[in-house]
């Protein structure tokens, strides 16, 4: 596990915090403007198989820039993003793969869940099955049903996401990108839009999730939530990453901007 | 008063039934033709009006001109005018049609452009994070959202479209009024014919509304109406088909 701003990107080495597994992400100088003003300053990130790592910060820190550019849905305007063998270059490079590729290894949960409402939960878990990867129907809907299963929303199948609570709905969408079967999941603040006694059932799947030993990115806010499944934590500030560690890292942090902001959250 | 009612031979209207049923039926022929090709047509303007320079410009420019065009104009030009120009004969039929989706396309498209605007960012997202292919993203999840919004305005257009094939009888089109006039120029009873013409608009506006509400009904989620429930009912049961597997393959564990 490696992390670290693009300053000072040599001098941590690859040193790992986990020392498991090979490098599922690859992010290398990341940099991402939009119009005049950069928000990534050239982040360095590594994620290795099995891995978990919390990504955490004030908001406008570039965090959950960070996290969509390694699904493509932010394109960097500098930089490589490379998982497991497929590699998106930098602009003009000769690296430049497809995006559509790289994102088939890569699952992602929203703030928004972004369910598709005109889609019972059950096809909402079929359609990428089927349009993405030509599973055939039958097949699909038995393998969104286990999906929907994992995530104990089997008896609502049918149910349209108007129809679900805040809660099941962002678990509809964990059964959709696991579906999916990903190399590594992204979840970009995925309790952030739920009432506050929703939040419980989406961080219990999020901790199934985490032990079945998927490669996992998270930003999240929830500190105590990160504190137990974050093998490497990054705190970011300002387009860079301020500070990371592994476990233990959030009672051992030594930047006083680190610092301030948990005292804040916490 | 009673006279002047009564000196109107409203039984007119019950004995040219059946030819103001058949310029009713041309005129939801040629209206129905018009509207399929219009939303595609309208589809593609809006795309090309959300894309890029110049395309965008053209779109728009086409937009903006053939929207203040009105229906009259457009069927002569479309009739006479490109006959002489282009040298292709329309029947009647295929002119009234080509005329209607001159103009409705570009109407449709503002339609759309509205309809796919309002669709969140997230479902584009969350479709391509999903691994599809953007045109697959734009098929199976933004377009069926956006139709759902356009439909209503899309149904207010197919009764503008009916009303717009009245003004076909200077081509000759066999519409309403049409008939109605042919009526007339016999029999010399504007009140009760021209009412007539009225009431079989009236009747269709009616009709259409009480379509497009089955259709955003259908389209409603969950669906709702007697339509719905049919589609629903065998969806729900191949639902709890692949649900009561699934349980019994794992409850087997």
């Amino acid at each position: 596990m490696t992390t670290d701003s693009a300053p000072s990107a040599a001098a941590a080495g690859h040193a790992t915090s986990t020392g498991s597994g090979d490098v599922v992400v690859c992010l290398e100088g990341i940099r991402k403007s939009f119009g005049q003003t950069e928000v990534l300053h050239g982040v360095d990130l590594t994620v290795h198989s099995g891995e978990h790592v919390v990504i955490f910060g004030p908001s406008g820190s570039g965090k959950s820039t960070l996290l969509r550019t390694i699904n493509l849905l932010e394109e960097p305007s500098a930089g490589s993003v490379r998982v497991l063998d497929k590699e998106y270059g930098p602009a003009g490079g000769k690296r430049r793969g497809s995006p559509v590729e790289l994102r088939r290894l890569v699952g992602m949960v929203f703030q928004q869940f972004n369910l598709f409402p005109h889609l019972t939960a059950l096809n909402n878990v079929t359609l990428a099955l089927r349009s993405a990867q030509k599973v055939k129907r039958d097949e699909a809907e038995e393998r969104a049903a286990h999906a929907l299963r994992q995530v104990g929303l089997l008896r609502f199948a049918a149910r349209y996401p108007a129809e679900l609570s805040g809660g099941q709905q962002q678990r509809v969408a964990i059964a959709r990108a696991l579906s999916l079967d990903p190399k590594v999941m992204l979840f970009d603040e995925p309790t952030s839009a739920l009432d506050p006694e929703l939040v419980g059932e989406v961080l219990t799947v999020m901790r199934k999730v985490a032990e079945s030993g998927m490669t996992m990115v998270v930003v999240t806010h929830e500190l105590s939530f990160a504190r137990e499944i974050g093998d490497y934590n990054v705190f970011m500030d300002e387009g860079v990453i301020a500070e990371s560690g592994p476990r233990g890292f959030f009672d051992e942090c030594t930047n006083p901007r680190t610092k301030q902001f948990m005292a804040a959250v916490l | 008063m009673t006279h002047l009612v009564a000196s109107y031979d409203w039984g007119l209207i019950w004995t040219n039934k059946a030819a103001f049923l058949h310029g009713l039926e041309t005129a939801l022929e040629v209206s129905a033709v018009a509207i399929v090709i219009s939303v595609v047509v309208g589809l593609l303007l809006a795309l090309a009006r959300m894309g890029k320079p110049p395309l965008s410009w053209l779109a728009a420019a086409y937009i903006n001109v053939f929207r203040g065009v009105p229906a009259l104009v457009s069927v002569i030009w479309v009739y006479f005018g490109w006959s002489l120009v282009l040298g292709i004969n329309f029947s009647v039929f295929q002119a009234g049609v080509i005329a209607l989706v001159l103009l409705y396309g570009a109407f449709i498209s503002e339609i759309y452009r509205a309809a796919l605007e309002a669709i969140p960012r997230g479902q584009r997202e969350a479709g391509l994070a999903l691994g599809l292919h953007p045109i697959r993203v734009f098929v199976r999840v933004i377009l069926p959202q956006a139709t759902k919004i356009a439909v209503p305005n899309i149904g207010s257009m197919f009764i503008g479209m009916v009303k717009d094939t009245s003004t076909f009888t200077v081509i000759g089109l066999l519409e309403v009024v049409r008939v109605t006039q042919n009526i007339n120029s016999l029999t010399f009873q504007p009140f009760p014919l021209y009412t007539a013409a009225a009431g079989i608009y009236v009747v269709v506006a009616f009709a259409v509304d009480f379509l497009v509400r089955a259709m955003e009904r259908l389209l409603a989620t969950p669906p709702s109406g007697p339509v719905a429930r049919a589609v629903n009912a065998r969806q729900r049961r191949r639902v709890q088909a692949v649900v009561q597997r699934v349980e019994a393959i794992s409850g087997a564990r």
